[in-house]
């Protein structure tokens, strides 16, 4: 099996057709000057596969249609009679010339054209014209090869994360290494084509394999195939075949991408508009459309630029640049143990992005830098999972799931851990003799604990490894109307934090692994069984307000404004006293805004009309820092009026509202009536965005009442912040109002997102 | 010939598949269902605790069996289906004229 039987068979084809070209001649009146027999496509390339058809051109010129009709027939009736599949076109030359000109299939086909009979001059002025066009026309062209492309892996999808795959038609199959060649024809761009050497050898080999073993001329390898192809091809097991095959694809969708990319960086090159470099943080920018890092900038003392430039690709739905990342992986250094808080929160928002995640996971993992920092990970590349359930890899699998958690993150308290918890839940797989979940469990603690989790959030996520087919299994196969079932799973979850996450890391799964495995009707007896174990806890008990220091109560007794700045790295530490009154946060928030300073997260209290607030923001690499004394200043005048701050952020918000963005879930604004304190509580859950903050608090103190304090925190790109609320008497509100200001709130943050 | 349909609760089904088996019965058809029986809109109390039922999931269970074997088959889904509690289902059976088995064209009795 290989090339050899191949060029063998098609040989044999060669010398049939030969047979039956000239058996049509001596039937025909067609003089052989007139006509010429060529091979297109595959066929083109003389290499054939057990149960390909054969594609074949005549060229003449200008026959009747009725000669051509007879001969034609005369030709090929043997071949029909026999059950042969024949693929064939009948052209002049300038038919084949206006043809070729807007269809991509004709072109591609007739650049491995091959002359087989008659008249070789029809046929070399085909194969000199094909390549003469193609070379001129290729900006036309091109739009419609990407296109081509695009369309096929849609319907085809990725030969190397699919359980049964179309060796021709899904992405970084056969049919993408055709593509390839003919694009190196053109010699627009370089291409390594040597690169694809050893995966189109062993696609091809697969494919006469499998055209062996089913007797058809299918591409898909099947399930119920693999092991029969496997053995043929002398390989250990299909396990060990499906691996290899995604290893080929992935070479083979390396450099499809490798050459798109310089293609659009040659368009670019002649076009003579200069793109733009935009400064987006700390050697990260925007050029064309992508996320890169500065040519110039030295990654090695930056550990953590690589997630950083990847959180604001995938949060801005654009591509992470080829060139970062071929860089970051040869000038690698590996981040500290544990991770800084920002390298975690650049892995969260690059798992929450949804979509476009992928792709810029997919660029770092061939680079092999999601194994350098996650070495769990290598583990589970590829790995195939043999049942009729699955349709991808586990690497996939778990991508799609984090992918579908991205859309849950507001039905949780904690969407960072169900995030992280999606893209690892199955990292226990693929290891003989163990539970994946137990040993899935084993492996996320300290691999969270490494990721700069804290310890109960670790055992949260291991428990969230250990119990993620719980659920399900329970809803399914024992009886929740039983009180029993419900305090059974009550007694295995514990919390209801933990329960929401897993009923969020249920869907996520049962949705990724496909229809057969998470239908509406198991879905329906999960929330149930949720609704009930939720009925018979307690519920979630929000965090108290802050509490003060010591040398806060000091500086709140000398009952004058201070301002505070200590720097902390990346982020600025932001001390505010100030005297209380109505607006303040929108105020406060105002100023931090026009200064660029992105509020990350924070804590506030009022207490004897003044308030105390610790902010920790981020600062916008491209303005320079505000100093203590202009913060206080400008703190100070906003308290009279933010009028002209008004104007400046609103600008600002439509600024950034026109930047490309991916699509979140709308917000939810809930209101906690049920818990009594002294303040209402409101925790309002959504997409982090600039001046949110801001919008928030305005809206509040538009309604008419007081924020006495708030927690503030962003997960990743994920903001999530509790607000302790009264009347301006100083009482908690009544439940309706109450209501009415979370049904308010969410309507003003979802509009405006 | 009779059809006998069984709507069941869904953990039910492997006590179900596993008493068929023992009887004898090898073939059948699954599938998942939605649906309400009198208990639709009702609080319930059940074991003391009390629950509100709307559209509740389901296992429906098809297979056919010899006239003659239909009340046991009854009896065997429902003896293995009962928890005593509301929403255990329903079983009921109808009579088939004509089956064939699609791959050998045997028809009746051969064909169950």
């Amino acid at each position: 099996m290989g090339t050899r039987e191949r060029r063998e068979r098609s040989d044999a084809n060669d010398a049939m057709l030969a047979q039956l070209f000239q058996g049509a001649l001596t039937v025909s009146s067609i003089n052989p000057a007139q006509i010429s027999l060529a091979a297109v496509g595959g066929y083109g390339r003389g290499e054939l596969s057990p149960g390909s058809d054969l594609d074949l051109l005549f060229t003449h010129s200008g026959l009747s249609e009725k000669d051509l009709a007879a001969f034609i027939k005369a030709m090929l009736n043997p071949l029909w009679s026999d059950g042969r599949q024949v693929d064939y076109s009948v052209r002049t030359p300038a038919e084949s010339k206006a043809v070729s000109r807007g269809d991509i299939k004709v072109i591609l086909g007739l650049l491995d054209m091959r002359h087989l009979q008659g008249n070789e001059a029809l046929t070399s002025k085909i194969q000199a014209m094909a390549r003469s066009q193609w070379r001129r026309k290729i900006h036309n062209y091109l739009p419609m090869v990407r296109s081509s492309v695009d369309v096929r892996a849609d319907q085809f999808g990725e030969l190397a994360f699919l359980l049964e795959p179309d060796l021709k038609e899904s992405r970084g199959g056969l049919r993408d290494i055709t593509t390839i060649r003919a694009l190196a024809k053109s010699e627009f761009v370089e291409i390594e084509l040597e690169r694809l050497a050893t995966a189109e050898a062993l696609l091809a080999n697969v494919r006469d394999e499998l055209h062996h073993v089913t007797k058809r001329g299918r591409d898909q390898l099947l399930l119920t195939e693999q092991d029969a192809v496997a053995a043929h091809m002398e390989f250990a097991d299909a396990d060990a075949l499906m691996l290899e095959l995604s290893r080929s694809a992935r070479a083979v969708d390396y450099v499809m991408q490798l050459t798109w990319h310089r293609i659009e960086e040659r368009l670019h090159r002649i076009s003579l508009k200069r793109p733009r470099r935009t400064l987006l943080a700390k050697g990260v920018e925007r050029y064309r459309n992508e996320i890169s890092i500065p040519a110039e900038y030295d990654t090695t003392p930056d550990p953590g630029v690589g997630l950083r430039a990847a959180a604001f690709a995938a949060q801005r739905g654009m591509r992470l640049s080829l060139e970062s990342a071929l860089r970051l992986s040869k000038y690698f250094t590996d981040l500290p143990t544990p991770w800084p808080a920002q390298s975690r929160d650049d892995l969260v928002a690059l798992i929450g992005a949804g979509e476009s995640m992928i792709d810029v996971f997919e660029v770092l993992d061939q680079e092999g830098l999601i194994s350098r920092w996650i070495p769990e990970w290598e583990h589970v590349r590829f790995l195939p999972q043999r049942n009729v359930l699955h349709h991808h890899t586990v690497d996939r699998h778990m991508l799609e799931t984090a992918v579908l958690a991205a859309a849950l993150t507001r039905e949780v308290h904690r969407p960072d851990l169900l995030l992280v918890g999606a893209l690892f839940h199955d990292i226990g797989k693929g290891y003989e003799g163990r539970d994946h979940s137990e040993y899935g469990a084993e492996l996320i603690v300290p691999l969270a604990l490494r990721l700069g989790f804290n310890e109960e959030d670790a055992q949260t996520l291991g428990a969230m490894i250990t119990h993620h087919l719980l659920l399900p299994s329970i809803a399914t196969r024992r009886d929740i109307d039983d009180p029993q079932t419900i305090e059974y799973t009550k007694s295995v979850v514990g919390s209801a934090e933990l329960l929401e996450l897993l009923h969020g890391l249920s869907i996520a799964d049962g949705e990724a692994t496909g229809r057969t495995a998470w239908t509406e009707w198991k879905a329906s007896l999960v929330a149930e069984l949720v609704a009930r174990t939720r009925a018979a806890m307690k519920g979630i008990t929000p965090p108290p307000q802050p509490e003060l220091t010591q040398a806060q109560l000091a500086k709140v007794n000398r009952k004058e404004l201070s301002v505070e700045i200590v720097h902390r790295g990346e982020f600025l530490d932001i001390e505010i006293i100030v005297p209380d009154s109505p607006g303040l946060l929108s105020a406060v928030t105002a100023v931090l805004t026009v200064n660029r300073m992105d509020v990350r997260s924070a804590k506030t209290r009022t207490v004897h009309d003044f308030a105390v607030m610790n902010w920790i923001v981020s600062i916008d690499v491209n303005v320079p820092v505000t100093s203590q004394s202009r913060l206080h200043d400008m703190v100070e005048r906003a308290l009279e009026s933010t009028e002209d701050l008004t104007l400046r952020i609103n600008d600002r918000i439509r600024t950034y509202a026109r930047r490309p963005g991916i699509p979140v879930p709308p917000p939810v604004v809930t209101a906690i009536n049920q818990i009594v304190t002294d303040a209402t509580i409101l925790e309002v859950r959504m997409h982090d965005r600039p001046a949110l903050l801001h919008t928030i608090a305005t809206a509040i103190s538009d309604f008419g009442v007081d924020i006495r304090g708030a927690i503030v925190s962003t997960l990743g790109a994920e903001a999530f912040d509790t607000l302790y609320i009264t009347d301006l008497a100083g009482a908690p509100l009544s439940p309706e109002r109450a209501d009415e200001l979370a049904q308010e709130l969410a309507t003003i943050l979802g509009g405006k997102d | 010939m009779k059809l006998i349909t069984a709507i069941i609760k869904p953990f039910k089904l492997d006590d179900v598949k596993n008493a068929l088996n023992a009887f004898g019965i090898t073939g059948m058809t699954v599938s998942e269902a939605m649906g309400f029986g009198r208990t639709r809109g009702h609080t319930e109390v059940y074991r003391g605790a009390e629950y509100t039922i709307d559209l509740i999931p389901k296992i429906r269970l098809e297979v056919v069996v010899d006239s003659a074997d239909a009340e046991k088959v009854i009896d065997v889904i429902v003896k293995a289906a009962s928890t005593g509690a509301i929403g255990d289902g329903k079983v009921w059976a109808v009579p088939v004229d004509h089956i064939v088995r699609v791959r050998t064209g045997e028809r009746g009795l051969d064909a169950i």
